[in-house]
């Protein structure tokens, strides 16, 4: 039976075991692997170890660095938006007693549009001619240069990010506050506490661990940040929304340079593993804090 | 009941939501009512209210639809990516969910260690490998196939796991009773396993299918011939052709678009059950 049991399973589970052996724990090696080495997939012979070289060297290297800073400020832009903003969004449709249904869908259109699309239609909409400038134009705002300057681009990019994922976080939230016992809200009722006392008493402690996860999953999203500038202005101008995912494509699979590509790769991976870690302590905590409070309680 | 005041309160806010959802979807509006236009209508509207209002339906209605499927290879890039989804759905289901099966039920030697491997594998973005994809497939000799394009797709950590956690609750005297029966434990998965799990197998499937339709970098890496090209990269090659007006652009972005809509106006309980349960998963 035991040995029937391990026949079994393997057969079961071999088929995804081979790719994931080829496709996620190779490649995962080979990143880590290549990292300490010059490899060039075009010359695979001149293969040297390097050491720790590459990992100085692409922090002396100016286009990263400046691509590791306009990755930062992409996030820094797009976190508190659209993490905010969905909040605000699902308390106020929460709250709504007709149309929810509506504006659960509407809110949500953007998050189902591909990102070729958006970027695609914002691209029209950002032109110099567009119906943006237009109606600024109304309000006698003057014709702004949008993703054609090295001033404008990043941010214009982080907010049509933002407009297209906050849906998501919305739907998230929306589950989270019909998740919160209404007998709270009457509790509080009862006192006479007012609108934001509720809120800061009873809606955010309850939303915690779901904030938390929020706010990290759209650090990573935010830090991701790639098709978009692709799409949009192919990195530029100037480098100006050139991200780290960015020269990471571009040094693996246009220049070839496998070796400096895993080194950006295992940098990227180690942020994103992180702040991975960072959330899953910090909803951990929170969850124990919470069962020892209703355990109180009772 | 609401008091009067509380139904005034209501009727400012969604009111102010109702204004609110119209400025949020102003792109997509805009977007369809001009796919509807020649450039000179698009130009000439831009600057009063009837830039959000379609034409009125006459003999050029469809025009930049008709051109876009007709002069263009959109057709042929739409079925390849229904075709690509297709696959993908089928195997996705078959490999992820009989290892998610394996991980559930069957007791084989390191199921818990395999279990742990997988869940730490979905911390892994696939930023991190998708150079690697590109080298061992170019090595292979791969790329510009379909294979080439399938075969890194199939396996998904996060499937196996929601297949696992939905498996591991299947009542285990079914699955005894049909070792001894002569039914085989393969034809048990798929006779019954998968038929009990209805819902999961939706959710994944939709998943699939809006992952496939929408990923941009894999096969704008894989792909070169236009034959092969998925909706994305397709449009994209379109739309950066200098004789494609901007009425022809909105037209093929809302082509590319309508699958998706299809998909989400049939499921979109599945989707909002997804999303809400990655958010309560975690949280």
């Amino acid at each position: 039976m035991k040995r029937k049991n391990s026949i079994m399973g393997m057969a079961f589970f071999g088929p995804a075991l081979v790719l994931l052996t080829l496709f996620l724990f190779l490649p995962m090696v080979l990143t880590f692997g290549f990292s300490f080495t010059d490899y060039f997939a075009l010359n695979p012979e001149l293969t040297h170890f390097v050491g720790l070289e590459n990992y100085l060297n692409i922090f002396k290297d100016e286009l990263f660095v400046k691509s590791f800073l306009n990755t930062v400020k992409f996030v820094l832009i797009i976190v508190p938006l659209q993490c905010g903003g969905a909040l605000l969004l699902a308390m106020a449709i929460n709250r709504a007693a007709h149309c929810k249904k509506y504006f659960k869908v509407a809110f949500f259109i953007p998050v189902v549009m591909s990102l070729a699309v958006v970027s695609t239609l914002w691209m029209q909409i950002y032109s110099p001619e567009g119906i943006l400038n237009t109606l600024l134009g109304q309000i006698g705002i003057q014709t702004q240069p949008f993703i054609h300057s090295a001033d404008q681009a990043l941010p214009s990019i982080a907010i049509m990010s933002v407009w297209q994922g906050m849906g998501y976080q919305m739907i998230i939230f929306l589950g989270g506050l019909q998740n919160i016992n209404p007998a709270l809200y009457e509790a509080a009722e009862m006192d006479h506490a007012t609108s934001w006392k509720k809120f800061k008493d009873i809606t955010l402690p309850e939303l915690k661990p779901l904030c938390v996860f929020v706010f990290i999953t759209v650090t990573i999203g935010a830090f991701r940040m790639l098709v978009q500038p692709m799409v949009m202005t192919g990195g530029g101008p100037d480098h100006s929304t050139y991200t780290i995912v960015y020269d990471i494509y571009e040094t693996g699979t246009v220049n070839w340079e496998m070796g400096l590509a895993s080194t950006m790769a295992i940098v990227f991976t180690i942020f994103v593993v992180v702040l991975t870690i960072i959330q899953n302590i910090l909803t951990k905590d929170k969850e124990g804090k919470h069962v020892n409070k209703k355990a109180k309680k009772n | 009941m609401l008091t009067k005041k509380q139904k005034r309160i209501n009727w400012i806010l969604v009111g102010f939501l109702l204004l609110l959802s119209l400025f949020f979807l102003f792109p997509v509006l805009w977007m369809l009512a001009n796919s509807f236009k020649p450039d000179a209508a698009i130009t000439a509207d831009m600057n009063s209210i009837a830039a959000f209002v379609p034409p009125v339906p006459n003999g050029s209605f469809f025009e930049n639809y008709i051109t876009i499927l007709t002069n263009t290879n959109f057709v042929r890039y739409m079925a390849n990516t229904l075709f690509y989804a297709a696959v993908l759905i089928l195997l996705g289901i078959v490999v992820n969910g009989l290892a998610g099966y394996a991980l559930a039920k069957i007791r084989f030697p390191f199921r818990e260690q395999w279990l742990l491997i997988i869940m730490m594998l979905l911390i892994v973005p696939t930023e991190t490998v998708i150079t690697i994809h590109f080298l061992i497939i170019a090595k292979a000799g791969l790329l510009n196939t379909v294979l080439g394009y399938i075969l890194p797709m199939i396996v998904n950590p996060f499937n196996i796991f929601l297949f696992r956690q939905v498996f591991v609750s299947l009542p285990d005297d079914v699955y005894e009773a049909a070792q001894l029966d002569f039914c085989g434990p393969a034809k048990y998965f798929f006779t019954m396993v998968l038929p009990m799990s209805k819902t999961v197998v939706a959710t994944v499937s939709v998943f699939t299918f809006l992952n496939v339709w929408n990923d941009y970098l894999w096969p704008s890496l894989v792909f070169t011939s236009s034959d092969l090209l998925t909706a994305q990269i397709g449009l994209n090659s379109i739309t950066s052709n200098d004789n494609t007006t901007m009425g022809q652009t909105l037209a093929v972005i809302t082509l590319v678009t309508i699958p998706v809509i299809i998909i989400y106006s049939l499921f979109s309980k599945q989707i909002v059950e997804g999303v809400t349960s990655t958010g309560s998963k975690e949280g």
